[in-house]
């Protein structure tokens, strides 16, 4: 089965006077990584922030396995397998892996009635991140105490923890050392390898885009300038590409 | 909390030193250490500090603050902060006052003046997020309205508290009424925050508010929620208050029930930047304060220098409670 | 006379006086002797439960304490609210109930708080006593202060002495508490009475003094057609003097005067811009309670209370000048131990 698991058309939004999308249109298939490259400002983030049901598009449809959606919240995205991990990892400092692994999606006691039911959510987390070969000494732990990679680990553990189909990644391997960019690289191929699981990273190395992407999209000032399969395309490519945007730019 | 492993090889000196390691591994620790320091230091000066009726004298300094603390705490965690609580506290019994003498059955009475405390703190609430006011600010305004109203309504003038004497003796009057409501609210709020979806969002909107509204948590209601619960909690304490001393005064409560409320939480280990927090620390940042109000009284200092040596008191307390802390982090690094 | 006669009565002269010497000599060693000594007793300790602990009012009745404590080898403690918080002075008393003090007072400022504590004191066998205010039915053993009503009365009378007709304005920094209300309420009864067109204004102040001047400047710019401002407590009576001084009342007729003896009330009252204030004697409230408590313990309980009224004395511009000129433990601007000269015809 090889149809698109997420499809957007002409997606366009824009915030009173400012367009920060002028019409994007991108598709992913199961099984593939796509990379989203681009500067500051290119629009990326308000992409993200669309597929996931955090915001409204102004116009343009979005389809889901086949089927148009209006995604009316996050939680609805939820429901629909669409998962995210924003750059600052929505993790909470003062509370425990398991916590942050269920935030706001907690497991209850069925007695006494509205209890966290902590045991069966300790059970669970172990069981996701020993499943995604993810190495955390104890769910106990505060997430404060965790090194940066152990943390995004932790973020993505708990978007793939709930049946994910469509995973989004905002800069996952920002600010983090080569060690750590490997294990989360590994990771991403891992989940790549189960088979079920879309993947869109948004990211700004080129280098490491493309070792792990299958296609990259090239966004530029709200729209998508480029787009290849990622062994169609090159670094110095991608470089002169948008070289030429500043040029333009700088001469206008 | 993670428990304590023992080693076995070596018996009873490492199990007990592992049992000293996982008492101090709770947040709680160090001020109970140092509230156990203060009342032996009291007790040492003046036999009196542990008699029966001294105890009873106690309870009733720590109640009042220890259960302001429980919403002001909540608060804190999620990041915010009232300060008109204590005005809440002098106007809820004075709406009991006048209903009752309306006519309301006095239990009604009761109900309907928590009602118009949580109309308060939805208003804080509302005020907060909605016109993205620093709640410092917000409760500062709605101090001097509160305020300025109960003394409107009350014309200035002390009431005496009504309620046969039975239902007053439930409500505050009995000696040690107040501390068992206080025990059994502690109790709930620290269930409430530890073991509840809405304590959990709470430390989530304290500590990431970007993050947990990311992962939706409403964390507005989350705010409000809290407002709301402070000021019932305040207005209710008003009430014990009322009934305790027999006498419903526009004077009462104030910023210093406010601000004991607050120390007690954040000597208690409740950062007042936000992101976690303790109840159970709070009712025993309560009991420091109570012990210290109580037991300089009883040593007889006077009124001038009373505040000086609370102070240094506290400050003292504190800074023990911030080494102590340390101390923990250490041996828990270990 | 014969010579036989003079010497026999040079003789019984002498006689006679040697005889009176000797007897005013034995008599003399007797009083001596039956000249009292204090009694061996514990070092006592008074608890003072007060409203407004840090009010510089209270100044004279701590030195009163202290000096009396000092005459009679006792300590005390002076605690309470700095605030008039009714819970915050239960509190104390329960503090002082628990840690066994010997002696109890407490102002009464509201009427019902302290029925309770009081009975668990008297209970335990700790005498209790009212001063500065009281309550009716408080159950204490006696009230040392001034008759609160009746100095309002006595106000109210000298104010329809001095305002034929008109508006007149009564401050009162904390309507409804017992150390205060009282003389209001004399105040307006006796204005009644004495049948003039008065009207009344009741106006609060507050219970700090920078208030209490903004309030009472601020009713008068509202209201320049008053004919008398009045004040029933210390803090409100010196705004009261300070507002006719800025305003420069006096001149267009208006008067002005209240209660106790602030620095600035002495000034204002020396220099005419407030017609009179009435003095409490708080140093005596302080003083004498001492004494009672003391009488009461070294007594078995026999003796010692007694409801003094602390006094009520108008001070006028014709009045103030030893009030002013010096400065004295029982007026509180002096730490010193002293004793005050005076000299000449005592006037009333």
């Amino acid at each position: 089965m090889n149809a698109d698991a997420l499809r957007a058309e002409e997606i366009v939004k824009r915030f009173g006077p400012l367009t920060a999308l002028a019409g994007v249109s991108m598709h992913v298939k199961s099984g593939e990584i796509l990379g989203i490259l681009g500067d500051n400002g290119a629009g990326k983030s308000t992409l993200m922030k669309i597929l996931t049901g955090f915001q409204p598009q102004t116009s343009g449809r979005l389809f889901v396995f086949g089927d148009e959606v209006e995604l009316r919240s996050v939680d609805h995205a939820r429901a629909l397998g669409i998962e995210c991990v924003y750059q600052d990892l929505a993790l909470v400092n003062g509370l425990s892996v398991y916590h942050n692994m269920f935030l706001n999606r907690e497991r209850l006691r069925r007695f006494p009635p509205r209890m966290l039911n902590n045991g069966s959510m300790r059970h669970r987390a172990r069981e996701v991140l020993d499943d995604i070969g993810v190495n955390i000494p104890s769910v106990d732990v505060e997430v404060e105490r965790l090194s940066g990679g152990q943390r995004q680990a932790i973020a993505v553990a708990r978007a793939v923890s709930s049946d994910a189909r469509i995973l989004l990644l905002d800069e996952p391997l920002a600010a983090m050392g080569a060690r750590e960019s490997a294990l989360i690289i590994d990771l991403i191929l891992r989940l790549k390898a189960r088979g079920n699981l879309s993947i869109i990273m948004i990211m700004h190395n080129y280098a490491q885009t493309l070792d792990i992407a299958d296609r990259i999209m090239l966004m530029q000032r709200g729209t998508v300038t480029y787009e290849k399969a990622a062994g169609e395309t090159s670094v110095p490519e991608l470089m002169e590409i948008v070289r030429r945007e500043y040029r333009a730019l700088r001469s206008a | 909390m993670s428990s304590a492993t023992g080693s076995g090889a070596a018996g009873g000196p490492s199990r007990v030193g592992s049992a000293v390691d996982a008492f101090l591994r709770i947040r709680e620790a160090s001020i109970v250490v140092v509230a156990i320091l203060l009342v032996i230091y009291f007790q040492s000066v003046n036999e009196n500090f542990l008699s029966k009726a001294n105890l009873e004298t106690l309870s009733q300094f720590i109640a009042a603050s220890a259960i302001i603390a429980c919403g002001e705490i909540m608060l804190l965690i999620c990041g915010e902060i009232d300060l008109s609580v204590g005005q809440v506290f002098a106007l809820a019994p004075f709406i009991m006052h006048f209903a009752n003498t309306a006519g309301v059955p006095l239990v009604l009475a009761i109900i309907l003046a928590l009602l118009a405390c949580a109309l308060i703190g939805l208003l804080n609430g509302l005020i907060t997020v909605m016109l993205s006011v620093p709640s410092f600010v917000t409760t500062l305004g709605t101090l001097f309205l509160i305020n300025g109203f109960t003394l409107t309504i009350s014309h200035g003038s002390p009431v005496q508290t009504g309620g046969s004497e039975a239902f007053a003796d439930v409500m505050g009057a009995w000696g040690y009424s107040e501390i068992l409501w206080a025990f059994l609210i502690v109790a709930i709020m620290h269930t409430a925050l530890r073991q509840t979806r809405w304590g959990l969002h709470t430390i989530a909107t304290g500590g990431n508010l970007t993050g947990a509204a990311e992962a939706g948590i409403h964390v507005n209601r989350i705010k409000v929620g809290n407002f709301v619960l402070t000021s019932v909690l305040g207005g209710f304490t008003g009430i014990l208050e009322a009934f305790r001393i027999g006498s419903t005064d526009p004077l009462a409560g104030g910023t210093n029930i406010m601000f004991l409320a607050v120390a007690a939480g954040v000597i208690g280990g409740t950062p007042l930047a936000g992101g976690s927090g303790t109840i159970v620390g709070g009712l025993i940042g309560a009991i420091v304060l109570g012990v210290l109000r109580d037991g300089f009284t009883l040593q007889g200092i006077n009124a001038f220098t009373f505040d000086m040596i609370i102070g240094a008191a506290i400050l003292v307390a504190m800074v023990s409670n911030i080494h102590l802390g340390r101390l923990r982090g250490a041996g828990a690094r270990r | 006379m014969s010579e036989q006669d003079t010497d026999g009565f040079a003789r019984r002269a002498l006689m006679g006086g040697a005889a009176l010497g000797t007897a005013m000599a034995v008599l003399g060693a007797g009083i001596r002797q039956a000249r009292a000594e204090m009694p061996q007793h514990p070092k006592w300790r008074f608890v003072f439960v007060n409203h407004v602990t840090t009010n510089p009012f209270f100044g004279p009745t701590q030195y009163g304490i202290q000096d009396a404590c000092a005459l009679l080898g006792c300590d005390f403690q002076w605690t309470g609210s700095q605030t008039s918080n009714a819970a915050e002075m239960v509190n104390a008393m329960n503090a002082a109930i628990a840690g066994k003090a010997d002696a109890i007072a407490v102002c009464l400022v509201d009427p019902v708080a302290f029925n309770r504590p009081i009975q668990r004191a008297m209970e335990a066998g700790i005498p209790v006593f009212a001063y500065n205010a009281d309550a009716p039915k408080a159950g204490r053993l006696a009230y040392i202060g001034q008759d609160l009503y009746l100095a309002g009365v006595a106000m109210g009378e000298r104010i329809a002495g001095l305002v034929p007709s008109g508006k007149v304005a009564l401050f009162i920094a904390t309507p409804g508490q017992l150390n205060i209300q009282p003389r209001i309420d004399g105040a307006q009864d006796a204005i009644k009475k004495s049948g003039k067109p008065i009207t009344i204004d009741v106006i609060a102040t507050g219970p700090t003094v920078d208030q209490e001047l903004s309030v009472i400047k601020a009713y008068y710019i509202g209201h320049q057609d008053v004919k008398g401002m009045f004040a029933v407590d210390a803090g409100s009576t010196q705004g009261v003097s300070e507002v006719m001084r800025d305003q420069n009342l006096p001149s267009k007729g208006i008067k002005g005067g209240g209660f106790d003896l602030l620095p600035r009330t002495e000034q204002n009252i020396k220099d005419g811009f407030l017609d009179f204030t009435i003095d409490q004697q708080p140093y005596l409230q302080g003083f004498y309670t001492a004494m009672e408590m003391f009488v009461f313990l070294a007594s078995g309980g026999l003796s010692g209370p007694a409801e003094i009224n602390t006094g009520l004395k108008f001070v006028t511009k014709e009045s103030i000048d030893p009030y002013l000129s010096t400065q004295s433990r029982y007026e509180g601007n002096s730490e010193a131990a002293k004793v005050i000269p005076r000299s000449g015809p005592i006037a009333i």
